[in-house]
């Protein structure tokens, strides 16, 4: 308790010095904190915006976008495209609860005078239900649309509000596209979205498949979409989709993307970059720790006679020791913990704009981290000064 | 209790000069005594206090407390002692600033190996009620007089009832009433305490008051 108090004393006897030197420290667990608190922000965002698509997806596309080409581009070899027989063959794997077939398609919709691109998303009713769709005005297309090839659709909430001005006055309205004439029965739930180069789903037209067939004359799909009735399904429905596909195609013509899968490559992404950014501002905590070591070598010249006095009235060197090191892990607390309330400050005024949080071994590790620092810069000082030869410490002047 | 057999201390001052502080000194304080050690100044007289007080070492010789060769023991060992067998009484008073009065007399006690069979603040409030600065407990030793700061200083020394007391010039930054005062005092702890008390200084009139008087003249004992 004495080293406590000593060590305050002497921070506040010398303020400007204390303050310079924590402020190496705070700069350096503020950078860390901050850059581990936007990196949890935006995994956070990425899992939610996964999540709004709907869990235990299984895509099931041509070609091999994961491996070399990509979906816009799939590379040299064939492309094949999915139709009603794949649908059917599919549909027979028991674990499967929903299978949506998918044709697209970027349309210019007319509506009066106004003309939106938007992209058409033609399926079956169970979109909604995989993709997590809910109308906000209207209704959704059911089973019935699209068995009779009814000619309507449902559209995203931005592509309302551009196409009539407001997202309500949409439902009952006309619009053309491809020559023919469709009416608007329902306005989707605002996704948000469209952020980090992803689909903006408030833009997209969802339509019956079969009413699609009149602009789909090959009546094919460029994906199809399975969802499973159990998250411990999603393998053995892969499998079996593998089987029934390899029947028809060739291993190379076709992928099986897994949700989980892509949201985990997304996120081993972002923690790779995240933990080199975090690593550069862990430079910064270095620079602070020089100052600390710095300032602690100053402190021990400061008080050698102190030092002295305390060996003569019996103090060991390990009490001089942990008496320097006590004033620098102080020093460097300092500096952390006002970093740690800076970050959060911070955090609290972005989080309006950018989904930043600290958790809480952000908070264990910057404590720890600038204890750490206060330890591993003040232990050559703190030697130097339990060193010191008594009678020439006494001696000091 | 203290017995020096001759103890050398010699100082390499550059590569091949040598400064030879103290010359052959064999020397034994009993128990109880009341001494000083008189020279002039450079004779050596403070780097024997030192040795005998275990700040410093000797070069050659050997030097006995209570039967233990220091020689043989380790900085631990010796740190402990200055805690418990020495208490030191300097010139300067070398009381910590940012402590106050007190917490500088009870400073010795943070650094005790052996349990304190007492209750440390209580027997430091009747060592300064005895010294007449109990009113001054809560001050900082910059605030107070000289005179105060030297009866701190020797409060400090008593604190862990030491058997030896080691004066280095008590009274030199006193003026003469003063340093009267505090030579009384030290007498005193001689003569009620008994406590053997080793005072080192310049003057005859301050060496005249002990019962002992040690000579050094240029590192030798005269």
């Amino acid at each position: 308790m004495g080293f406590i108090r000593s060590a305050f004393f002497d921070f506040s006897r010398n303020k400007g010095r204390t303050f310079l030197t924590s402020l190496g420290i705070l700069i350096g667990v503020m950078a860390v904190v901050l850059l581990t608190a936007f990196g949890l922000g935006l995994r956070a965002y990425i899992e939610q915006q996964f999540e709004d698509l709907g869990s235990n997806l299984i895509r099931i596309v041509p070609g091999n976008p994961l491996k070399g080409g990509s979906f816009s581009n799939p590379g040299s070899f064939i492309t094949i495209k999915f139709d009603e027989k794949d649908v059917q063959n599919l549909s027979r794997i028991r674990e499967v609860k929903l299978i949506v077939p998918v044709y697209s398609k970027t349309v210019n919709i007319v509506s009066g005078n106004n003309k939106e691109s938007s992209t058409i998303y033609a399926s079956n009713e169970g979109v909604f239900t995989a993709l997590n769709v809910k109308a906000e005005y209207g209704t959704l297309y059911t089973d019935q649309d699209v068995d009779k090839r009814s000619k309507v659709i449902v559209i995203g909430y931005t592509l309302a509000e551009d196409l009539f001005s407001s997202a309500k006055n949409a439902v009952g309205k006309s619009v053309k596209f491809e020559g023919q004439k469709y009416t608007v029965i329902g306005v989707t739930e605002k996704k948000g979205g469209g952020g980090f180069g992803g689909p903006d789903f408030d833009t997209f037209t969802y339509m019956p498949y079969k009413t699609a067939y009149t602009f789909n004359t090959d009546k094919t799909f460029m994906a199809i979409i399975l969802q499973t009735k159990t998250e411990e399904g999603i393998k053995p429905v892969i499998r079996q989709v593998n089987e029934i596909l390899l029947k028809r195609y060739e291993e190379e013509e076709f992928s099986i993307i897994q949700q989980e899968e892509l949201l985990t490559a997304i996120n081993s992404i972002f923690g790779i970059i995240n933990t080199v950014l975090v690593a550069i501002a862990a430079i910064s905590l270095v620079v602070g720790g020089i100052g600390i070591m710095n300032i602690m070598y100053v402190t021990v010249t400061e008080r050698i006679k102190e030092i002295g006095i305390r060996r003569a009235l019996g103090a060991r060197k390990s009490d001089i020791l942990i008496q320097f090191l006590v004033a620098s892990v102080i020093l460097s607390l300092i500096g952390g913990i006002a970093g740690l309330t800076v970050s959060y400050i911070i955090v609290f005024f972005i989080q309006a704009y950018f989904p930043a949080y600290i958790d809480l071994n952000s908070v264990l590790l910057a404590v720890g981290v600038s204890s750490a620092i206060g330890i591993i810069f003040g232990v050559f000082p703190a030697k130097k000064a339990a060193d010191l030869s008594p009678i020439d410490a006494i001696r000091y002047e | 209790m203290i017995q020096l057999t001759r103890v050398w201390k010699k100082y390499q001052i550059d590569d091949d000069v040598v400064f030879t502080a103290l010359k052959d000194i064999s020397l034994t304080i009993e128990k109880g005594e009341f001494s000083s050690l008189i020279g002039p100044s450079g004779s050596g007289k403070s780097t024997l206090m030192h040795i005998i007080g275990l700040l410093d070492k000797s070069s050659e010789g050997e030097v006995l407390i209570e039967g233990r060769n220091t020689a043989e023991l380790s900085d631990d060992e010796i740190s402990t002692l200055r805690n418990e067998f020495v208490g030191f009484v300097f010139q300067q008073f070398n009381l910590i600033n940012k402590l106050t009065i007190k917490e500088n007399i009870l400073l010795p006690t943070t650094y005790a190996r052996k349990k304190i069979e007492y209750d440390p603040g209580k027997k430091a409030d009747e060592i300064m009620e005895r010294f007449g600065i109990l009113e001054k407990a809560n001050s900082y030793p910059n605030r107070i007089s000289g005179g105060q700061q030297q009866r701190v200083a020797i409060a400090r020394a008593l604190i862990m009832s030491p058997s030896l007391i080691l004066a280095d010039e008590p009274t030199g930054n006193l003026d003469t009433k003063t340093g009267d005062e505090i030579m009384k005092l030290l007498s005193q702890l001689n003569k009620e305490d008994n406590i053997t008390v080793l005072i080192v200084t310049h003057e005859q009139d301050i060496a005249a008051i002990t019962k002992r008087k040690i000579q050094i003249v240029d590192g030798k004992l005269a």
